[in-house]
């Protein structure tokens, strides 16, 4: 077991002189003084710096978090952690942390309580609310999905249909489309491809450890890489050749890549007549989308899409179009075409269910620890219209539409907002009209921290337990990368909570004793568990030793087939379907065909407000993180970037600072000037511009995209538009 | 005796910091002080541009400025060719800051001691890995004996071609780094 020097260890703490009364797990140097004689723990749990949940190893020393390391079996980490895994373990420590339950008592004044007068203030308010108004007008908001199965017990106590999760503002183009045209989700299988093609999607910005490791393996075996991207972004540094595209227009550059592919008879055929439906309708809409044509629209030259297409198709099937993340999928008014674009270039590469191109994820059907549920109460339409007949009749009502809930709060529709683990203040549109929230009759926000949706919404603070504090249940890995053996893991209890906080479930059964649903709620997170392991034959106590177990293959690879010979995907006909039988029973059309961007810069000081993932940042949620803002410290990381021909035109130089306007916001920012960016927008990421003044690192530092972003909805999937703004730039502060 | 070295492939990082932050932690360090930092730099016009980041950290070198400055012995060259400071020695005169060419050294406030990696030294000898090359996940560091004819390093070494930073100021680094 490693010991620490007394040459290091017990100089550095020696030479810092004053050590205060902090118990020595709150005190850095206290540690290291006594870190000498105590033996190390290693625990293994999951990682909660972004949602990858990654294995690692959570190093104790003296009831003290230490460091953290990967998991070296876990799928995702593979044995590392990039920087918001190791700084999001030294979180634990942050002295912004909401450290008891805490009341609204004035504008920025919240006074603290106990946990009994909590869930009693909390439970009477909330069933007056369901008495006078309905379940109805209750919403369960978050980030999704780790609070949803106690959620769930709530909401069908009350009578609420109204879950509500942030994929607007991610992914949810792509989880509305890829259900309904392949019956399921596919992922690159990057290891063994031969030609990956990454479209606004940057594997070393929302990285996971591992998956960025498969992609250099395989450019250690030839691979070729292409990234399509406005912004140079970091995986494109890896990459054979970057391309920047006008941003807005990707569906135009995968029109042109199928019109290639279908005109130069380069698809699969056998591929496209055995297991695709639609593809005649897609051919008659798009049949005029030629290279010519996108390279107007993408500023993409036509002979690149052209190279691009023949490449791929020379590579298929172990070649294929990353199927993406946030990048596109919740931007632009065309991001649900797009990403049906994504499933038809794929499908004409012939690359599913293939080596090297993509596969479904590994995975066990867990049990279920068999519990009493509440009576089946008639719940009402959903407040935000998601999947009801009307204007969003098709959006994900698994998904919601996270965005009305101020708008519904304002009309009097929804009277109580629980908010678990998610900070639409900051990561949705307009923070002002996000603020409407607070009307509410009862607002009631699960943080760890002190985020701008606690600060500035919320009647009723409930903190709850920091990841390495609590235990949750085992779940698959897997997600975004491939991998033919499921494994399970799950999120250990590491240390016992510093602060005065509990895990959600221990919140949801205080609560439940108020409203008298205690019985729905009578279990332990352990009971569950076991239940949850049970069916795979092994225990808990297993999966506490080892943190995450692999079991023999279950992904298949080749076209799944019914035991008739026919096609048997999870769509209406078995294949992979180009036209959505349900967009176009709403009035959309099925196949994918050009919708322009609602928005276009048009004049010299216009542009496209874009944005992305910092390589160490989870969007907004690690930004009150002292060691990850002391990166973006060092690197200038908050500062928008702009093409250096652009900048030139306006005067701007490296570093000056510049207002940035829309119709909803003016802000100030320092600029980077670059060769790095596509001139017809400037690119801010997306981790800053806190404005709670009790998470005192992030207040105040950057600026954020959903400043200057108005409140939209897409009508297909519900996303947010998150790139659909265009701002005005000039020099100076006034 | 082991002769420890390290070999860099720059043009693996795709800069996320997790090296930084990794060895942090390894050694308790506050957010505001790193032990290795990350140069960028943009090279060519759009749209035929590169953007390149070099890793730099102390270099560990066999001819160190910043001991021969060292007015008081703490800065010394283990036998294992480890370059470390001696606190009790220090006196935070800063010498060895200016003296070195690759700006390795930081200065910690707390302790006014000016700081540099230290190859880890405590770990590398059990064996263990750099936190900064065991974290990464594009594997563009790795960490070895140069004497050990086996060593991953010194195969890699064998194999590639290879430079130094500033070989014209004499310091001999320990540290090598693949050419792109």
């Amino acid at each position: 077991m490693p010991k620490f020097s007394r040459r290091t260890f017990l100089k550095m703490a020696a030479a810092t002189g004053a050590i205060g009364s902090m118990p020595v797990y709150l005190n850095r140097n206290k540690f290291l003084e006594a870190a000498e004689e105590a033996s190390i723990e290693k625990v293994p749990t999951l990682c909660n710096g972004c949602s990858n949940m990654c294995g690692m190893f959570v190093h104790v020393k003296n009831g003290r978090v230490w460091k953290a390391e990967g998991h070296p079996i876990h799928l995702k980490s593979r044995g590392r952690l990039c920087a918001r895994g190791h700084g999001t373990v030294a979180d634990i420590y942050n002295p912004h942390r909401v450290t008891q339950p805490m009341k609204r008592v004035g504008e920025d004044r919240f006074e603290p309580i106990t946990w009994e007068q909590a869930y009693q203030e909390i439970g009477q308010k909330l069933m007056k609310i369901v008495d006078e108004h309905g379940g109805n007008s209750v919403v369960w908001m978050e980030h999704g999905t780790r609070g949803k199965q106690y959620a769930d017990i709530l909401l069908d106590y009350i009578g609420s249909p109204n879950y509500i999760t942030h994929y607007a503002t991610c992914f949810t183009s792509k989880t509305n489309v890829w259900p309904k045209m392949v019956g399921t989700t596919l992922y690159g299988d990057h290891e063994n491809a031969d030609y990956m093609l990454f479209v606004g999607r940057n594997f070393a910005g929302g990285i996971i450890p591992n998956g960025m490791n498969k992609v250099l393996k395989a450019k250690e075996r030839g691979a070729k890489l292409v990234v399509v991207d406005p912004r140079h972004c970091e995986l494109a540094i890896q990459a054979d050749e970057w391309i920047p595209i006008r941003p807005g227009t990707d569906l135009a550059f995968f029109l042109a890549l199928a019109h290639v592919l279908i005109t130069e008879k380069l698809y699969d055929v056998q591929f496209v007549r055995q297991y695709v439906s639609g593809f005649d309708e897609f051919w008659q809409a798009n049949k005029n989308c030629t290279p010519e044509w996108a390279e107007k629209i993408t500023s993409v030259p036509a002979d690149k899409i052209r190279e691009i297409a023949r490449e791929m198709a020379a590579k298929a099937p172990r070649a294929f179009l990353e199927t993406g993340y946030h990048g596109l999928n919740a931007h632009y008014q065309n991001s649900v075409q797009q990403a049906q674009a994504n499933v038809v270039i794929n499908a004409l590469l012939g690359n599913m269910f293939k080596v090297g191109g993509l596969l479904p994820a590994a995975s066990l059907e867990l049990g279920q620890l068999d519990k009493p549920v509440p009576p089946a109460k008639e719940k009402g339409p959903r407040v935000d219209g998601a999947g009801e007949e009307g204007p969003y009749a098709t959006v994900e009502p698994g998904r919601g539409i996270p965005q009305l809930v101020p708008k519904l709060v304002d009309e009097g529709k929804v009277k109580a907002v629980f908010i678990y683990h998610y900070n639409p203040l900051r990561t949705g549109p307009d923070p002002e009209y996000q603020k409407k929230m607070k009307d509410a009759e009862l607002v009631v926000s699960i943080p760890i921290d002190w985020n701008e949706t606690s600060y500035h919404t919320a009647h009723y603070i409930l903190p709850e337990s920091f990841f390495l504090e609590r235990m949750e249940t085992p779940v698959n890995v897997n997600g975004h990368i491939t991998h033919l053996s499921p494994q399970i893991a799950y999120r250990a209890k590491v240390v016992e909570p510093v602060h005065d906080t509990r895990s959600l479930l221990e919140i949801m059964q205080g609560l439940a004793k108020e409203i008298g649903a205690s019985k729905y709620f009578d279990f332990t997170v352990e009971e569950e568990a076991e239940a949850m392991v049970a069916p795979l034959g092994i225990t808990m106590e297993e999966l506490r030793q080892a943190g995450c177990l692999e079991f023999p293959a279950t992904v298949k690879t080749g076209f799944p087939m019914s035991a008739l010979g026919k096609p048997s995907l999870a769509t209406p006909s078995g294949k992979v379907e180009f036209s959505v039988g349900v967009y176009k029973a709403n009035g959309f059309s099925g196949v994918p065909r050009w919708i322009a961007p609602k928005v276009m810069p048009e004049k010299d000081n216009e542009f496209r407000l874009i944005h992305g993932k910092q390589p160490w940042h989870s969007h907004h949620i690690t930004s009150n993180n002292p060691y990850l803002m002391a990166i973006s410290e060092t690197y200038n990381g908050t500062w928008a970037w702009m093409n250096s021909q652009r900048a030139k035109q306006l005067g701007i130089k490296n570093g000056d600072k510049v207002t940035i306007a829309s119709d909803l916001a003016q802000k100030q920012v320092q600029v980077k000037v670059t060769e790095l960016l596509h001139p017809d927008c400037i690119w801010i990421p997306s981790a800053y511009g806190g404005f709670s003044p009790k998470a005192e690192v992030a207040y105040g530092v950057g600026v954020n995209y959903n400043d200057f972003l108005p409140m939209q909805v897409e009508p297909i999937a519900g996303s947010v538009m998150g790139q659909e703004v265009i701002v005005t730039v000039r020099k100076g502060v006034n | 005796m082991a002769k420890y070295g390290m070999l860099i492939d720059a043009g693996r990082c795709t800069g996320c910091g997790a090296c930084r932050i990794a060895c942090q932690m390894q050694w308790q360090l506050p957010p505001e002080i790193a032990y290795n930092r990350l140069e960028h730099r943009e090279k060519g016009t759009y749209p035929k541009v590169k953007w390149e980041i070099t890793p730099v950290q102390c270099q560990h070198c066999d001819n160190p400025p910043c001991l021969h400055v060292c007015p008081t012995g703490a800065t010394y060259k283990r036998s294992d060719g480890i370059v470390l400071i001696d606190h009790k020695k220090c006196i935070g005169c800063k010498y060895c800051m200016v003296a070195c060419p690759y700006g390795a050294r930081t200065l910690d406030h707390e302790k006014m001691v000016p700081e540099k990696c230290r190859f880890c030294a405590d770990y590398v000898v059990q064996g263990q890995q750099p936190p900064c090359v065991s974290t990464c996940m594009n594997e563009v560091r790795v960490f070895g004996d140069l004497e050990d004819p086996n060593s991953k390093i010194n195969k890699l070494l064998a194999t590639g071609s290879v430079y130094q930073l500033l070989p014209e100021r004499g310091t001999q680094p320990r540290i090598y780094y693949v050419k792109r």
